[in-house]
């Protein structure tokens, strides 16, 4: 790896950037060579084709799904800092973090098992009404089972999910229902990815 | 209660069940105890005899007396063996029967504990019986007879997520800690052996060779006793796996181990090229083991795809050839064991995939049964040979060794998990280090390779079978009694009952594709990304070749939801018949006039309710009350052990989702039925409803707008008649109350019931749990949570 200083000057608002997100000097330079490597024209953004040029995530049911969620809504690029927000929720959680050992104003770290859950639910909340109703679930069953099924095998899915999962009984799945049907699920494993140096 | 063991009046109906269950105990110990000397002693009696009535036969001359013609003979000698193997079988089945007739010892004392004790006192029987004890954990009975099916039945059922996601760990602990061990206790025995110049006692003779080889031996961790003692203490899924995937890979590691000291220990020394061969020979035992069980696998997956036609034999395919493979890794020296749990696991998703449910039962119950006999066999004859010796017992020799365990042991783990848990996301904590080092248990495999050795290469046996009982005594009893009660106050994390939902199903495999995605984006290669990779090649290429028809194409979560759905069915039909059974509805009843509470805008029809006035209301009632007691009668003269025919061979799905359909219409309309809200409906005589109901199924082709879970329906009486539907629904109206009505009067309200589908009633609660608990609590604890694991999740 080159000299980190050097590319360290390259990326804008670096230290910032590494409290904010939690990552070290040397996950955000690399970082920023995958982001660079994926801005083809060099714009020092990324676009939608940037992002459907890598060939791995056409085949990926989801595909669409993840590479809308790096988009703020309503902008059209992404610009690194966003790139490094996104993706900070996957950074493996601290379990020796206090998080109410400090001032109560520090805000929740982006990979905690929350905000790592809140990522996931606004995937499938797709008009971010803060709920999954019954037709985004299938949109995302549908996606997932690509067509292999009848719709009456989907809606029966679907059925029985939402009746699982829905507690308040108003027929969509809240966050707070979402969290609670995962909480045998160990999100902070399942969900973290160890970027390597 | 008053503990009168030892009682032994014969009028015992004052007694309790446990007592006689003791009393039965331990008749059947001293019948056992003397049966087999007996057959010992006898059958060189008969034979003798016979022989004389030959010799005797043969010399009659034509003047010769005739000998009565014996009414009655005795002719042991022809069926001793297969006697006296079942007569163990049978002492070790009744002795697990029981156990769990005494129901405080069970809980205080482990399994394993009991039946070595039992073995003791049988051997101790037989020993004053003046017989001689047969040679019961001979290496040859219990390696190829008694180990497959324990390590069969942990591979078939391995969970292979927790499996795969701790791959590293369990090979770090299973590889290098188990070197560590073998080299530490070898090494520092064979120091303590050369101290006391003083006064030269028999230790002095041990060379270093044999130190390495005795604790190469006493090393590895036993997956028989790990599988006896966590079984029954239910922890974490992550402890579990880990110790038991160590118990489990560390067979390589001992096989190399023991082969290389044993060549070289008649030589003495051993070269760094015997090192480096060794080290080989490592990959070659590990890979080539893995390697047979994977291809026995996937023949086996081959076979089961042309099995339609004759499903009574299907599992005679997997058993056999598990067993094959087993076998041809042990004829090349290779890790039998690796090579079973390969095979096993290789070959589930697919052969599960083609066979029917009845032989995935018959699976399922013949292994448990063969492992759990198995296991209680090695215990027993632990016991007996415990008693049989040789012995020659060396104070310092077993002092040492039993301590050196447990201190290799500790400094091992937790030098490991120092290194590993900086590459663990999930860090492991010191509670989690400690459970791991306790749980390191040694058994019968550690004895029954003492047992192998040569005593003329290795003067020292005796006193390394005798080190090596007491390691194993120590660590089954001591350890293994302690471990439940540490477990408890530690409060170490539990494994959690709760099956797998549909959600956490549907979540998974999304949050698996969002990181395959977000991994692709990074470029980075891991976990996800060759996971993902594995799983496109096994749907392209390897399901249309192993697994039969249609099934090849049906994606997972489908299969996961048709289980559990048939999982269900079968609960409902084993409970028992419902009490409160929603009957067939008026068929007239059109779904358009329902209206649900808050139409989400999607929705493409709004309904509207007309209102029923009074009369036919109570007519609607009448007509439900006694539908509901005509499938009540119904149900009682049902044989509740008949099961449906094999339900994905006959289209069952597309049955399922009609008739869940029909229960939603159904529910929904006795909910209406309560708000004066059902809408006019001619009351038809009930089995004419029924037949139309269940005749026309396409009446109700809207979406479904169930507020209700759907419930499964059986087709009780008989596999396909639709006349016959009946409703089951054991726990939907769990404490139903009666959500208050909105002033509008014409909509409807969905039932607050039960969020999951597994909560019994409050009133039946008790009743219904038994039920469940009854054709829930065979085979073996952790039996139904595995199968809901997929291959590659």
């Amino acid at each position: 790896m080159g000299s980190s200083s050097s590319n360290m000057d390259h990326i804008p608002d670096a230290q910032h950037l590494m409290q904010e997100t939690g990552f070290s000097a040397a996950h955000l330079v690399r970082l920023y060579e995958r982001f660079d490597f994926l801005d083809k024209d060099d714009r020092g953004e990324l676009r939608l084709d940037d992002f459907e040029a890598v060939s791995e995530l056409a085949m990926n049911p989801i595909g669409d799904r993840i590479i809308r969620a790096f988009f703020s809504p309503g902008r059209e690029t992404v610009d690194f800092p966003s790139f490094v927000r996104i993706l900070a929720h996957f950074r493996p959680t601290d379990t020796n973090r206090t998080r109410n050992g400090r001032n109560g104003a520090q805000p929740e770290p982006a990979n905690s098992r929350t905000n790592k859950l809140k990522f996931a639910f606004q995937l499938y909340d797709q008009d971010r009404d803060g709920k999954i109703s019954r037709e985004e679930l299938l949109q995302v069953l549908r996606a997932m089972l690509e067509m292999q099924v009848t719709e009456e095998q989907l809606q029966s899915i679907a059925e029985r999910a939402i009746q699982e999962a829905d507690l308040d009984l108003d027929d969509t799945i809240s966050f707070d229902e979402f969290k609670k049907s995962l909480e045998k699920v160990d999100i902070e494993h399942k969900m973290s990815i160890r970027f390597l140096e | 209660m008053p503990s009168r063991t030892g009682s032994h009046s014969p009028a015992g109906f004052g007694k309790s069940l446990p007592e006689r269950g003791l009393l039965l105990l331990m008749v059947l110990v001293f019948l056992e105890g003397s049966v087999l000397p007996l057959g010992a002693a006898s059958s060189p009696d008969t034979s003798h005899q016979t022989n004389l009535g030959d010799h005797q036969g043969t010399h009659t001359g034509p003047n010769s007396t005739k000998k009565p013609f014996p009414v009655l003979a005795v002719e042991y000698d022809r069926v001793q063996i297969p006697f006296e193997i079942s007569l163990w079988v049978l002492l070790a089945s009744l002795m697990k029967l029981g156990f769990h007739l005494i129901p405080r010892l069970s809980s205080i004392v482990p399994e394993s504990c009991l039946l070595i004790v039992v073995g003791l006192l049988v051997g101790g029987l037989i020993k004053l019986a003046g017989e001689e004890v047969p040679p019961v954990l001979d290496s040859r009975l219990f390696f190829l007879c008694l180990l497959p099916p324990i390590i069969l039945d942990a591979g078939y059922f391995l969970p292979i997520r927790p499996f795969m996601e701790n791959l590293g760990t369990i090979l770090m602990f299973a590889v290098v800690g188990t070197l560590w061990n073998a080299f530490f206790i070898g090494g520092v025995l064979y120091g303590v052996a050369q101290i006391q110049p003083a006064n030269p006692s028999d230790l002095h003779q041990l060379e270093l060779l044999p130190c390495l080889l005795f604790g190469s031996i006493i090393s590895a961790v036993d997956p028989v006793a790990v599988l006896a003692v966590f079984e029954e203490i239910h922890i974490n899924e992550l402890l579990h796996i880990l110790v038991f995937g160590e118990s489990l890979l560390n067979d390589a590691v001992t096989v190399v181990l023991y082969h290389l000291f044993e060549e070289y220990a008649g030589v003495g020394t051993v070269t760094l090229l015997d090192g480096v061969l060794g080290v080989i020979s490592f990959f070659v035992v590990a890979l080539g083991g893995v390697l047979v069980g994977a291809i026995y696998g996937i023949l086996a997956a081959f076979t089961s795809r042309f099995t339609s036609h004759t499903r009574v034999i299907e599992p005679l395919f997997v058993f056999v050839y598990s067993y094959m493979a087993y076998l041809s890794a042990e004829i090349f020296h290779l890790s039998g064991i690796m090579a079973l749990i390969a095979c096993g696991a290789v070959m589930r998703p697919y052969v599960e995939a083609n066979i029917s449910h009845k032989s995935h039962t018959t699976i399922k119950y013949f292994l448990k049964m063969w492992s759990s006999v198995s296991e209680t066999l090695i215990f027993i004859f632990l016991g007996v040979a415990t008693v049989d010796g040789p012995h020659a017992w060396n104070w310092t020799f077993v002092t040492v060794t039993v301590i050196l365990c447990l201190v290799a042991r500790v400094i091992g783990v937790v030098g490991l998990t120092y290194v590993i848990n900086k590459f663990r996301i999930v860090k492991l904590t010191t509670k989690d280090q400690f459970i791991i080092a306790y749980g390191g248990l040694r058994g019968a495999i550690a004895f029954s390779l003492g047992f192998l050795l040569n005593q003329d290469h290795f003067p020292m046996r005796k006193m390394f079978l005798t080190a090596i009982i007491t390691v194993i005594f120590f660590t089954v009893f001591v350890q293994g009694m302690t471990i439940k009660p540490l477990v408890e106050l530690l409060a170490v994390k539990k494994k959690q009952e709760a099956k797998r939902s549909i959600n956490e199903e549907i979540h998974t495999q999304f949050l698996d594709h969002l990181l395959t995605g977000i991994e692709d984006i990074c470029g980075h290669y891991g976990h996800h990304h060759w996971k993902d990779k594995l799983n496109r090649f096994n749907k392209k290429y390897v399901k249309k070749c192993l697994i039969a028809g249609e099934r090849s194409k049906e994606p997972q979560l489908i299969a996961f939801y048709h289980k559990m759905e048939m999982k269900q069915a079968i609960e409902l039909v084993e409970s028992g018949g419902g009490v409160k059974l929603p009957s067939a509805m008026p068929s007239t009843v059109s779904m358009q006039n329902i209206q649900p509470k808050k139409p989400p805008p999607a929705k493409p029809v709004e309904r509207v309710l007309p209102q029923l006035p009074k009369g036919r209301e109570e007519e609607i009632r009448k007509i439900l009350r006694s539908n509901l007691q005509r499938t009540r009668q119904r149900l009682r003269s049902y044989n509740r052990h008949t099961l449906v025919a094999d339900p994905y061979e006959d289209g069952f799905s597309d049955l399922l989702i009609k008739k869940q359909r029909m229960v939603e219409l159904e529910k929904k309309i006795k909910e209406m039925s309560n708000y004066l809200t059902v809408p006019a409906a001619p009351p038809d005589s009930p089995t004419m409803c029924r037949a139309r109901l269940a005749s026309d199924p396409q009446a109700y082709s809207m979406k479904p707008v169930s507020d209700s879970v759907p419930t499964i329906q059986v087709d009780l009486a008989s596999p396909q008649s639709p006349d016959s539907v009946n409703l089951l629904d054991e726990f939907r109206h769990a404490g139903q109350q009666q959500p208050e009505v909105e002033d509008q009067g014409l909509m409807m309200k969905p039932p607050s019931g039960p969020s999951g589908p597994n909560k019994p009633r409050e009133a039946d609660e008790a009743r219904d749990q038994q039920k469940l608990m009854r054709c829930l609590s065979d085979p073996g604890p952790s039996a139904d949570e595995d199968e809901d694991e997929p291959f590659l999740p």
